[in-house]
């Protein structure tokens, strides 16, 4: 059956649901909460996104995607620009590595792989600080951020499978 | 029928080639951009400004649910502290009125001095209340994006308050917002007095909460609670703002902590002391 442009055009933008998704999110990690210590127990929701995406939907979050997303935290952070994006595609890399084997695993696995990449992202992102900027940077605070970053990782995968399932179905899924 | 099959594999394989291809360059234009940035390109900058203006204004209206529950939490927390509050204000308006009269003496006394001395008071600063849209504080960076509007008189370089202090100076602008790189960041250093010796440092930012006091005297006389303020050394701040108190003093190192935490800052004040724009004209951008 032929689609009408309506439906053709909605199943074009659903495409972008990922990118948008994590964009908002990430937009959300800048809004000051002005609550006792939220400003040091920020979550890198933009990092749980990537990861995420790519192991799940590299079809819809690719290379491309990454690289905006990247330039975009680099843009509103105010470090220096390139960093992030280095740092999501390391996260690009390494998942690219994995994802044939988390992708049919349990949550539970998945979740562990992230706390691995993340943690490699995080020391990665570390070293590209302190070589930029000629100083050790203290890295107790560094990994407090890494911490409620993993341990909210379950929230926001929940939060991007609910999306999935709902919006972006292809009809292998539902065949299944 | 097996032509066709040799042709898709190929295809295939060609698919492959150019995402490795992209994902190469990719990776070689980061570490690229993270070079340039060294060298404080004008591109980047120019990419940067595009991206902060078009989806801050996006952040400022995500931030419009978060106001509601913050105004709520902290109606809560008003009724809760009113009665220790009305206690403590009590006790200093006493002493207030006490010293109004002492300050009214003291300013008697500075007006005779000063006629006796020609001394020219410096000009009075202007300047510009902006709310806090976003902020960023892990261990990589300390950071606020304040909402200055169409004030045209916010220069990178200017002096940014809060209630008690020096909370940090602005970064960059990028139409109707501005960055503020905070007194934690790890690029902050400022030249500091402690108020009590007059004793000399630069206070410098490490991305925690608790920030460094640096290039004292071996024998300076520091100690826990004495009040930090700028010194003026250098020209970009103005002397005498407070920044801090000292937390912690040890052989290695001393700690100094700001007036107040990052996360309260919901309003900061934009000061423009006019003798200090020519610094960053001069300098660049």
């Amino acid at each position: 059956m032929k689609e009408s442009f309506a439906e053709l055009a909605a199943n074009q933008l659903k495409k972008f649901i990922p990118f948008f998704v994590t964009l908002f999110l990430v937009l959300i990690d800048f809004v000051p909460t002005h609550l006792p210590l939220s400003h040091f127990l920020r979550p890198d929701l933009a990092l749980i996104c990537v990861y995420f995406w790519l192991l799940y939907r590299l079809d819809l979050f690719g290379v491309v995607s990454t690289l905006l997303l990247g330039l975009v935290v680099d843009s509103l952070s105010g470090v220096p620009l390139g960093t992030n994006i280095c740092v999501f595609m390391l996260v690009y890399l390494l998942t690219m590595m994995i994802s044939s084997y988390v992708n049919t695993k349990p949550f539970m696995i998945s979740w562990l792989v992230f706390a691995l990449i993340a943690l490699a992202a995080f020391l990665f992102k570390w070293i590209l600080f302190c070589v930029y900027y000629r100083v050790f940077l203290t890295l107790p605070n560094i990994l407090t951020t890494y911490l409620v970053t993993v341990l909210i990782y379950p929230l926001i995968a929940r939060l991007n499978m609910a999306l999935q399932n709902r919006y972006l179905k292809t009809s292998e899924d539902i065949d299944e | 029928m097996k032509r066709r099959r040799v042709l898709f594999i190929r295809l295939s394989q060609f698919r492959i080639f150019l995402r490795k291809l992209l994902v190469t360059l990719v990776v070689i234009s980061a570490f690229g951009l993270v070079i340039l940035s060294k060298a404080d390109n004008a591109h980047l900058n120019k990419t940067e400004d595009i991206v902060s203006r078009v989806l801050n204004p996006v952040i400022r209206i995500i931030q419009l649910p978060a106001d509601g529950l913050y105004y709520v939490y902290e109606k809560i927390r008003d009724v809760a502290r009113v009665y220790a509050d009305n206690k403590v204000l009590r006790y200093a308006k006493d002493q207030r009125d006490d010293l109004e009269q002492k300050l009214q003496a003291l300013k008697s006394e500075n007006e005779l001095l000063s006629q006796m001395l020609y001394y020219t008071p410096p000009a009075e600063a202007d300047f510009v209340t902006a709310k806090v849209v976003a902020s960023e504080g892990d261990g990589f960076v300390h950071s606020l994006i304040v909402y200055i509007g169409s004030a045209m008189s916010v220069k990178k370089g200017q002096v940014v308050l809060h209630k008690q202090g020096v909370v940090g100076r602005i970064d960059a602008i990028h139409g109707a917002y501005a960055r503020v790189l905070l007194i934690s960041d790890i690029n902050s250093k400022i030249p500091v007095i402690i108020e009590r010796t007059r004793a000399k440092g630069i206070l410098s930012g490490n991305n925690t909460a608790v920030l460094n006091l640096l290039y004292t005297a071996p024998k300076a006389d520091i100690v826990i609670g004495d009040k930090i303020l700028t010194s003026g050394v250098g020209g970009l701040f103005p002397s005498g703002l407070a920044v801090g108190y000292v937390s912690a003093v040890s052989p290695s190192s001393i700690e100094i902590t700001p007036l107040e935490p990052i996360e309260t800052i919901e309003y900061v004040k934009i000061v423009n002391y006019g003798a200090y724009d020519d610094i960053f004209e001069k300098g660049g951008d």
